[in-house]
């Protein structure tokens, strides 16, 4: 919140600033209906800003300068001296305010109203002052204006700086040259025999500007989040202040936008959200009787389609009215009834974007006083965006905006086609083939083409037909691109030639341009002709493509059942630290990592190694003994099957082979499932299932459901010290016999032989040691205590028998 | 009100610019044409590392049957403008002269062709003859409009 303040506050300084002269100006010229507007439209914003930041005395004075500035727009009263003294008297009043709320630093309440009944007096004397003599307007001039002292400004300091958008705009544009001008030396070195020297010093330089350039890119991206940010406040403000609920969706705020239009896009949206509120969803009673849900629904989403970003609001209020948005453009004189009969459905829709067009029924604080959708389309329009509407009548309205990823730099692909160079952002093609390819087959039919490559079938479509130029004639066959549009099925384009790879800078095509469809924006390439960015979706639309993508069926069976046979896994060959050459499974290998060789150790037969503070089981086989002395490092393959971990020391890794599934030769023994011919060598494969199963499971002690060993004598010293941590590290939750309390029926009780069993217990549960190495005679069931192997088992057979009971 | 105009011709017709839209004028060389986009853009300019959108003003008054080949365009002057944050160049015929009139604007007398109805709104006197007074801004805006409707 605090950070939308300060933002509000910076911004309203900034345009007061400007707005002064353009107060002056329209002073001097009351006629300039522009400067009006500007005006205007500022007290609208700082209104509508105000109003959901709560700050009611902003709200109070730029809604009072609002209304008279209207009603001179409506042709009531003329904008004479004294009318725009108080208005600069009202803004120099916001500025006082702003400084105070950057400061934090209260103004006192004292003639705010003084001010707002001053500008009303003003105006009713300018509106008089057109029929009336001239005295009346010269005493309207009289009227003192309270002066404040000069406003001080206060000493909050706020942790961001503002950086005008031009000189951000410089910075771009001059990395932007940089990348040409390093692009056309790489160009120059290229052709010529530079000597080594020169070459690693413009490696060196190409990496700065590389470096200088992520990182003005960096500070250009931002998350779509923060375009979301002031919005469910907003909503929540908005319907509490209507008394309508809305369930509000926010979703891809992870999609990441040019800053710029971040900010460019912030204004249109909350207008489109505001209006999707006040003008939109009914109120419930409203909703009640057309059967819809009380709580309304506004789905805001964004996300990114090639290169630009869509940004979606849907509502399922009421939908627009064309009807009323026809008569209120005829009523308002901007189109004759005759036009508008002639316009299809759609452009009737759009005529919500004439401005000065308002279909609300009654002015509110929040929205509908014309300003707006024209407002919003312009600023959409400037940063070469498209807005559309989808109008469902009754039953909701959705707004597309669809804003350009431009400004940016992306990697492009330069194509040629009918003699033109065309780029295409390269992240927008998956594949480039030529038209003689073996697997391609071009089928036209009916004038349309289609394309086949390996079993897939594509809708085709050749560039020159879409931008309607002929095509010339070439030595060579033409390329295929599969291209990813904006609905994800890909199709194939087909151009002249693909010329080249190279770093684009986007900028912005002129919207003229942009009115074809199929661009996404312009560039220029370090050979200083310019360029322009083709819109892959854009294309596919214009020419109309059904976007669909299928599997052939395969004529041939046989070849299906071959493939079978030939079926194959990727296996990374490599040597063992004990010299074999063994294969493994690629996918089982999570990553191959150099450790440190102190990291491992083998204890108890077992080998674990060391990785960041946890210990992670060796393969079985593995004996530390192996790793040669002098090494300093092991390499190990990390294998993980989602459950169990563990690390494989290996000598060194050999290559990656493309392997049948089926063995040359299935041989099992310990790690090894068989044998394979690589290039002539025999090489064991590794049996992945015996691999993991020989892993030691680490001892899980914080599951709750552990087994509890119930240990009867703590005085004595073996038990204490020797058996309870056995059956610890064994995984086994040790309780002493006094301390038991409440038994469970899974318990398992371990005597030593002298003892007598406690008569609760049930002998099944009862596993007996002795000191002695023979059992004492046939009948004695005890475990020589000495017997690791066996007392584990006798405690886990035990416990199973107490489970199943 | 006076001021300093930019004195060129479109379809051979004299016309004035307002010098406070003008960034420069530049001479074409070869451009590259922008396909698909209507007909009077005459395609894109580089100017250093500005791509100016060239708009072929005789085209646009005149209406798409204007005959302009590729490679019509070369040493023409264009007048260079920044409307609406992009930048364009208007090509015109020719460009005569740069003067300060100090006499108002006229209204137009006479009918006027339906070409140049939407563009022309008032008359400036100079050398003896008659200019439409044009803004590149409504010039620009009118035919994006156009195209819209």
């Amino acid at each position: 919140m605090d950070e939308l303040l300060s933002e509000f506050v910076a911004e309203t300084q900034e345009s007061l600033e400007a707005l002064a002269n353009v107060a002056v100006a329209l002073e001097a010229d009351p006629s300039d209906r522009k400067l009006l507007d500007e005006l205007f439209r500022f007290f609208h914003t700082v209104k509508g800003s105000c109003g959901f930041l709560n700050l009611p005395r902003f709200e109070r004075l730029s809604h009072a300068a609002e209304d008279v500035l209207s009603d001179i727009r409506a042709g009531e009263g003329a904008p004479d001296a004294a009318t725009i003294t108080a208005v600069l008297a009202v803004m120099d009043r916001i500025a006082e305010l702003c400084m105070a709320v950057d400061s934090g630093t209260s103004l006192p309440d004292t003639n705010d109203d003084e001010l707002i009944e001053m500008l009303r007096h003003c105006h009713r004397m300018a509106g008089v002052a057109i029929s009336a003599p001239e005295g009346l307007a010269v005493a309207a001039d009289e009227v003192p204006i309270p002066q404040n002292g000069a406003p001080v400004r206060g000493a909050g300091t706020s942790r961001t700086i503002r950086l005008p958008l031009t000189l951000i705009d410089q910075l771009m544009n001059g990395v932007s040259d940089m990348v040409l001008a390093r692009n056309e030396v790489a160009r120059k070195l290229r052709t010529s025999d530079a000597d080594p020297e020169l070459e690693t010093a413009f490696e060196r330089l190409s990496g700065c500007i590389a470096d200088m350039r992520d990182s003005i890119s960096k500070t250009r991206m931002q998350r779509v989040e923060r375009l979301f940010m002031a919005i469910p406040r907003m909503a929540r403000d908005l319907g509490r202040e209507l008394g309508k609920s809305i369930d509000l969706v926010l979703e891809g705020g992870e999609v990441e936008m040019d800053r710029e239009m971040v900010e460019m896009v912030v204004d249109p949206l909350t207008h489109i959200v505001r209006n999707a509120i006040d003008h939109g969803i009914e109120a419930p009673a409203q909703r009640r009787e057309a059967g819809k849900p009380e709580t309304g629904s506004l789905v805001i989403s964004a996300r990114q389609s090639g290169s630009q970003i869509v940004i979606e609001v849907a509502d399922d209020g009421r939908g627009i009215n064309v009807d009323a948005v026809t008569n209120k453009v005829i009523s308002a004189g901007l189109m004759t009834a005759q036009d508008v009969a002639q316009l299809n459905e759609q452009a009737k829709l759009d005529l919500i974007f004439t401005p000065g067009l308002s279909t609300a029924q009654a002015i509110t604080s929040i929205s509908g006083r014309g300003v707006g959708m024209d407002i919003v389309r312009a600023n959409v329009e400037r940063i070469g965006g498209v807005i559309s509407l989808a109008n469902d009548p009754g039953r909701g309205l959705t707004i597309t905006m669809r804003v350009p990823l431009t400004l940016t730099i992306i990697p492009g692909l330069i194509l040629n086609a009918g003699g033109l160079n065309f780029a295409i952002p390269r992240t927008a093609v998956v594949e480039i083939l030529h038209s003689n390819n073996p697997t391609v087959t071009v089928a036209e039919l009916g004038g349309g083409l289609t394309a086949t490559i390996r079993d897939m079938r594509y809708s085709m479509v050749d560039l020159e037909d879409v931008i309607n130029i002929p095509k010339v004639d070439q030595i060579g066959p033409r390329s295929l691109m599969i291209v990813r549009s904006a609905s994800g099925k890909p199709f194939i384009l087909g151009v002249g030639t693909v010329e080249n790879h190279e770093e684009l800078v986007i900028r912005p095509a002129a919207p003229v341009v942009m009115a074809a469809g199929i661009y996404a924006g312009m560039t220029l390439p370090d050979n200083g002709q310019p360029m322009l960015l083709l819109d892959a979706g854009g294309i596919a639309q214009a020419a109309e493509l059904p976007l669909i993508a299928e599997h052939v069926e395969r004529e041939d069976r046989g070849v299906a059942a071959v493939d079978e046979a030939t079926e194959t896994f990727a296996a990374l060959r490599f040597i063992e630290l004990t010299g074999e050459e063994r294969v493994i499974r690629l996918a089982l290998v999570d990553r191959v990592e150099d450790i440190p060789a102190h990291c491992f150790s083998s204890v108890g037969g077992v080998s674990h190694v060391s990785v960041a503070d946890r210990l992670v089981a060796c393969a079985a086989h593995f004996e530390a003994a192996n790793i040669p002395g002098d090494s300093k490092e092991v390499t190990c393959l990390r294998i993980r099957d989602g459950a169990r971990e563990l690390c494989y020391p290996i000598a060194s890794i050999v290559d990656i082979h493309e392997l049948p599934a089926k063995l040359d030769m299935s041989a099992r023994y310990g790690m090894v499932a068989g044998v394979v011919l690589i290039e002539g060598h025999q090489v064991e494969a590794i049996d992945s299932l015996a691999l993991l199963a020989g892993v030691h499971e680490p001892s899980d002690q914080s599951e709750g459901t552990s087994v509890r060993c119930v240990i009867a004598d703590q005085a004595d010293s073996w038990n204490r010290e020797i058996l309870a941590p056995l059956l610890v590290q064994a995984g086994y939750e040790v309780v002493w016999g006094h301390q038991s309390g409440a038994s469970r029926p899974d318990d398992v009780l371990v005597l030593t032989s002298a003892e007598a069993s406690p008569l609760e217990v049930q002998p099944d549960a009862v596993v007996r040691l002795r000191s002695k190495s023979q059992p004492g005679g046939p009948d004695d069931q005890s475990v020589y205590r000495y017997d690791r192997d066996a007392l584990l088992s006798a405690i886990s057979s035990a416990h199973e028998r107490r489970g199943a009971a | 009100m006076s001021g300093l105009y930019l004195f060129a011709r479109i379809a051979g017709t004299p016309v004035a610019i307002c010098t406070d839209e003008v960034e420069a004028v530049v001479r074409l060389k070869e451009l590259s044409p922008a396909p698909g986009a209507p007909p009077y853009v005459a395609g894109l300019f580089a100017v250093r590392s500005r791509v100016l959108t060239i708009i072929n003003a005789a085209a646009l008054v005149a209406g798409s049957d204007n005959d302009c080949r590729p490679g019509c365009e070369e040493g023409h002057f264009a007048v260079v403008c920044e409307i609406g944050g992009h930048s364009y160049g208007i090509m015109v015929d020719s460009v005569d002269d740069i003067q300060t009139i100090d006499t108002a604007p006229l209204p137009i007398c006479g009918r006027v062709s339906d070409a140049w109805q939407p563009y022309a709104k008032t008359v400036i006197e100079h050398d003896g003859s008659a200019h439409f007074i044009l803004s590149m801004t409504d010039f620009l805006e009118s035919c994006l409009y156009a195209q819209a409707a």
